[in-house]
């Protein structure tokens, strides 16, 4: 899904007889890319701008005229040229990548036996492919104390190392943490941190995966596995909403690392150290393996079939004791699309019960219409807007890579405004930065909807609706009395509300979690407003719309494990019960899957059900709490789809052998379902899919065969109405 | 003894010369009123028309160079003087700072304006302490007399210049890493494209010109392009400042006009070499510059002539060496200080000098082998036209070099247990 820019003159050239045609301004190396040509590199990586520094890329290049042999050139910072004959495998080539091999290999130890990239490393590989077969070096090699750590999680061993300076780039330019530097000159040359400013960074394992040797090692791996031991496996990261597409490796039955499986339109290809090594709960020797029921008060283990058949016994009882509005259900943002559509199929069919929820955020109601919660842009297009406005939001601490994607936009020339309570790592790049109190994020947004309105700013759809009524809704939002109220500065808010108003691009973000803050319970729709009045809603490079927490937090959502609408939103007859509600005392038998309600209420409530029921891999505060207890299966030991915080829904592979004794979500509601005697025949979670597809608009026409491994957008055109002003 | 040509170097033996009153009592700053007085365009002819060339080693026409800067860039331009002088055998812009730093403010300012510079910088090599202070002084004293600084001499031209001391590294004299450490990064080297003239110091077009060049400058405008092209060679205009070095009786710098052969530089200039010894060979332009042998000394000291003999004429650093020098230890000396100068950007340059050094160490100590001196060509045509920047290159010449001219006697230290003179030296003393 990259984004070729529009309107750039194509350039044809010919390598090794091949004929490639690109965008002007491609360099060479990624001319022979597309062709299909490996030419080695070290130094050069697609993220970045080319350096040229290992000289590991030689090609030749024919003369123009007059024909004078040249030397030969590095194919990444060559531009092609239109006519460009370049050749990759002449006798020159061979000699000058022979020649940098050599040099490489001349300080290098040869400990690869030993070493933790043996076996995928890019001085063996390309040593093996362009490399002399033997060593001329028999003099003496540099050598150096190893390893030493260059932060918590990663060890250096710089005697391997070939300073081909990516790492130290990817700190200082793309992350732009304090991170890697190079210390020293020439052959003492060697990668370090700076005493004053350690390594501090929560991309720092991109370093780790970008070495093309063992000179940086992640502790988590060192030392644990052979490369060609793993099994690989392409699937998302499930550590937040942003959904970074990950390669997740196992050894028999663990979790060893996850890697970056480049997806531009997502992740750009980074992870960050959260997501990275956040598997630890997966690979926990404590996970529940065996289903537990409270009998004589203690929970004692049992098989599947009691379990279920007490779960399925126990909720029927409940149901016509009390009525089935005595029963609810509390869905995930951890768990498939599949899983949480079949939950509230459940229990709306099965139960016959409308009270379903899941925990997040405060937005309007769905069935109003309007999706302010789904982010109208994409992450993409953030590369190329204008204005991006972190309203109460903070990618870094939060959403991790989508904070890379803000510096990309930045570097682009985008413009940052920060409107927060508490400072954040990215203000210092930030042009505006309005310092609020809690709460108020909500009240900016309204003043600059104010300043938009009085100065009659507003554009697109909405301008010619703006009415007299309308307009004095917002009358005392006005920049002074704010300023006065809130202690925010006047000017910065009018410059950014006129800013926004003449933007081509522009995001505006904020944090689900800052909706919950008292005083912002309007925000989702002030954020929305403020973007449709200023034309940002549908815009290219343009969006709106909250930065979830969980994975799965807008999927929960879109398959309606939501008291008033059902998946795709489609309004229900009688709304239930909400989250809160439901642990009011809503309720006296509560199904819980894959959340953990005992962090938000006094888990006194909790004791208090009659029937509690939770899925979940380990024993966590509620589960403690509950009357029967079922061991779910991890995202790595399953298949499903997750939808990111923009719209993309992206299948999860099995990469680990289920845990023996747990079972997928989807297979425990189909074993509830069955027992309430629900005709329920999905094999598995293809089926389910297969079914969304059908019946939810939203999801039309999905499969596993179009989401692919880079995902599928679902878009506002398949879904209701346009939004409007209220 | 003969006479030197006092173009630069004029007046730079007067007592006080380096101070501004001076400077000024011996026509200083005239040329910088005259200048103002001219249409930026109408200097650049000038310049264009006198034919120098850079003298910090390439040899680049300057007005042609001050010509390619770009033209509507939203950026602002930038003039940077490189005065880091860091070539082994060079020390004639330590001389001109030290004693006529006003005369390259000067030529700072007249660059500047001519080139529609605001802001000029001064990037004086780090060990260079001295020169700093009297050209900081210079500057500080052209400031108080209204030479620098806001509406200069009245005409409504602000030129700011800015004295800046490296912290000494070699490469930095490389012009881009010179412009990275300017900006407070690593010195290292930029791709390029873009040149400086398009996008260099801050991204604004910049000129890159050396000390001497500049230097050069004030005395062009007060004299006439023409007047400067009189003197010379028919390609090779104007004078130079030979840094002479080595083994003669009298080193030093000495201005003389291009085409002066190297054996009146050495013979009548430098007083030949110590002891009556004959010389062995002799490298032409700093120690970057590929070694000639000994009958090379009747060439033309001119850009021409001496690429035609197989060298550079460079930073006409010329460094005599005689009868009695250990070829294999003066480059031996010589491939150390690239080794320990490299950046460590590029690959063949950071390894291979790191290697080249420690076969010499080994031939030098009797641990080589004959089949070295063939491994030694082999490594540097690896790292010939293979590096980043032309410091690779540079630390090829004077291995390749000697190799042509004195193979026997690396195959000498080779074949018998190490350095023969050193051996003889032992020996002799020995005898005592």
């Amino acid at each position: 899904m990259s984004q070729e820019p529009q309107g750039v003159p194509l350039v044809t050239l010919t390598i090794d007889g091949r004929s490639v045609t690109v965008p002007q301004g491609t360099v060479v190396w990624q001319a022979a890319q597309q062709a299909g040509i490996e030419i080695p590199i070290y130094c050069y990586h697609p993220k970045m701008p080319p350096l040229g520094a290992c000289r590991m890329c030689f090609v030749e290049v024919e003369p123009m005229s007059p024909p004078v042999a040249k030397p030969p050139q590095t194919a990444c910072t060559t531009e092609v040229r239109e006519g460009m004959v370049v050749h990759t495998d002449t006798p020159l080539v061979q000699k000058s990548r022979k020649g940098t091999l050599e040099f490489l290999l001349i300080n290098h130890p040869l400990d690869c036996p030993i070493c933790d990239k043996g076996g995928e490393c890019d001085l063996q590989d390309f040593t093996l492919r362009y490399g002399p077969g033997a060593s001329r070096f028999n003099a003496q090699k540099r050598h150096f104390q190893k390893p030493i750590p260059v932060s918590e999680n990663i060890l250096l061993d710089r005697e391997r190392c070939i300073a081909c300076q990516r790492c130290v780039r990817f700190t200082q330019e793309i992350a732009q943490d304090p991170g890697l530097i190079l210390l020293q000159r020439g052959f003492r040359t060697e990668v370090g941190v700076d005493p004053g400013a350690p390594f501090d960074s929560i991309f720092s394992g991109n370093v780790v995966e970008m070495c093309p040797v063992g000179a940086l090692t992640a502790k988590s791996y060192r030392f644990i596995s052979r490369p060609w031991e793993l099994k690989r496996t392409p699937s998302i990261c499930t550590n937040c909403a942003v959904g970074c597409n990950a390669r997740i490796d196992v050894r028999v039955d663990r979790i060893l690392r996850l890697m970056s499986r480049t997806n531009d339109a997502i992740d750009d290809g980074w992870l960050c150290d959260r997501g990275r090594w956040g598997y630890a709960a997966v690979n926990d020797p404590a996970r529940l393996r065996v289903p537990l029921v409270r009998r004589n008060g203690t929970l004692q283990e049992t098989t599947w079939d009691d379990a279920l058949d007490t779960v399925a016994r126990r909720f029927r009882e409940i149901a016509k004791q009390h009525g089935a509005q005595a029963v609810g259900g509390i869905g995930s943002t951890h768990t498939t699309n599949e899983e949480n559509y079949l939950f509230q199929k459940l229990l709306r069919e099965g139960l016959g019960t409308p009270n379903i929820d899941h925990h997040h955020g405060v937005f309007p109601p769905a069935s109003q219409g309007a999706l302010p919660w789904a982010f109208t842009g994409t992450i993409a297009g953030i590369d190329r807007t204008q204005e991006i406005v972190l309203l109460g939001a903070d990618p870094y601490e939060r959403q991790p890579v989508l904070d890379l994607r803000l510096k990309k936009a930045l570097r682009n020339g985008a413009h940052l405004t920060v409107i927060d309570a508490d400072p954040s790592r990215i203000e210092r790049l930030a042009g505006r930065v309005i310092r609020i109190k809690p709460g108020t994020e909500s009240a900016v947004a309204r003043t600059l909807t104010q300043v938009v309105l009085a100065e009659n700013l507003a554009r697109g759809d909405m301008a010619a609706r703006v009415t007299d009524e309308y307009r004095a809704r917002f009358k005392q939002f006005t920049p002074e009395r704010m300023a006065e109220a809130l202690g925010i500065d006047a000017d910065a808010v009018r410059s950014l509300a006129r800013a926004l108003a003449s933007a081509d691009g522009a995001v505006i973000l904020y944090d689900e979690a800052t909706t919950r803050q008292s005083g912002n319970e309007t925000l989702a729709a002030d954020a929305f407003e403020l973007a449709l009045l200023t034309d940002h809603v549908t815009r290219l490079h343009s969006g709106v719309g909250p930065l979830w927490e969980d994975a799965n937090a807008l999927g929960a959502r879109d398959m309606g494990v939501l008291p008033d609408v059902g998946p795709g939103y489609q309004p229900v007859q009688s709304p239930g019960l909400a989250y809160e509600a439901m642990l009011a005392g809503g309720v006296r038998a509560l199904w819980v899957m894959g959340a953990n309600p005992a962090r938000h209420v006094d888990p006194a409530v909790l004791d208090a059900l009659d029937f509690l029921v939770v899925q979940e891999m380990a024993m966590t505060e509620t589960a403690k709490r509950a009357d029967v207890v079922l061991p779910a299966l991890s995202y790595a030991e399953k298949i499903g789809t997750m939808t990111n915080l923009e719209r993309c829904v992206q299948a999860l592979r099995r990469a680990l052998v289920p845990l023996p004794g747990a079972k997928a979500d989807w297979e425990i509601l189909r074993g509830v379902a069955t027992r309430l005697g629900l005709p329920w025949s999905y094999r598995s979670p293809a089926d389910v899919l297969s079914e969304i597809a059908a019946s939810v608009p939203l999801y039309a026409g999905l499969t596993r065969a179009t989401i692919g491994d880079q995902g599928q957008r679902w878009s506002f055109a398949d879904a209701l109405e346009p939004a409007t002003i209220r | 003894m003969a006479e030197q040509m006092r173009v630069v170097t004029k007046d730079i033996d007067v007592p006080g010369i380096d101070t501004l009153a001076v400077y000024e009592q011996h026509g200083g700053y005239q040329a910088l009123r005259q200048a103002l007085g001219m249409e930026p365009a109408a200097i650049i002819d000038e310049v264009k028309a006198s034919g120098l060339r850079g003298r910090g080693g390439a040899g680049f026409p300057t007005g042609m160079k001050w010509s390619f800067l770009a033209k509507g860039s939203p950026k602002p331009t930038y003039l940077c003087c490189n005065a880091d002088e860091s070539e082994p055998g060079t020390f004639k812009d330590r001389m001109l700072m030290e004693k006529l730093p006003h005369r390259l403010v000067e030529g700072v300012l007249i660059s500047a304006y001519a080139t529609g510079t605001k802001q000029a910088f001064i990037y004086i090599r780090g060990e260079l302490l001295y020169a700093a202070q009297q050209v900081s002084r210079a500057v500080a004293e052209a400031y108080a007399a209204g030479y620098a600084g806001k509406n200069i001499m009245g005409s409504g031209r602000d030129i700011d210049v800015l004295v800046h001391r490296g912290a000494g590294a070699y490469i930095c004299g490389e012009e881009t890493a010179l412009l990275e450490s300017l900006e407070g990064k690593r010195g290292y080297p930029r791709l390029k494209p873009p040149f400086p003239a398009v996008a260099g110091l801050y991204g604004g077009p910049t000129v890159i010109n050396n000390c001497e060049t500049l230097s050069t400058v004030p005395m062009i405008i007060a004299n006439g392009g023409a007047w400067y092209a009189s003197i010379g060679t028919e390609k090779s205009k104007g004078t130079r400042i030979f840094c002479l070095s080595g083994h003669v009786n009298r080193p030093g710098n000495y201005e003389l006009p291009i085409g002066t052969t190297f054996r009146t530089v050495v013979e009548e200039f430098g007083g030949g070499v110590p002891g009556g010894k004959q010389v062995k060979a002799f490298i032409p332009g700093g120690s970057s510059t590929p070694m000639l042998p000994a009958e090379k000394l009747d060439i033309s000291a001119d850009y021409e002539a001496v690429a035609a003999a197989g060298s550079m004429f460079g930073a006409a650093g010329v460094i005599v060496l005689d009868e009695d020098t250990c070829i294999v230890g003066a480059v031996l000396r010589m491939t150390e200080f690239y080794r320990d100068e490299s950046c460590g950007k590029c690959t063949p340059c950071r390894e291979g000098t790191f290697w080249l050094v420690q076969l010499l160490e080994r031939l030098e100590a009797g641990h080589g082998r004959p089949e070295d001196v063939a491994l030694l060509l082999d490594i540097c045509d690896n790292i010939a036209g293979k590096s980043f920047c032309p410091l690779g290159d540079a630390a090829t010449s004077p291995i390749v070099s000697s190799i042509r001219l004195f193979r026997d006697e690396y195959i000498a230290h080779a074949t018998g247990g190490g350095c023969p003179f050193k051996q003889r030296a032992l020996a002799g003393a020995g005898s005592h």
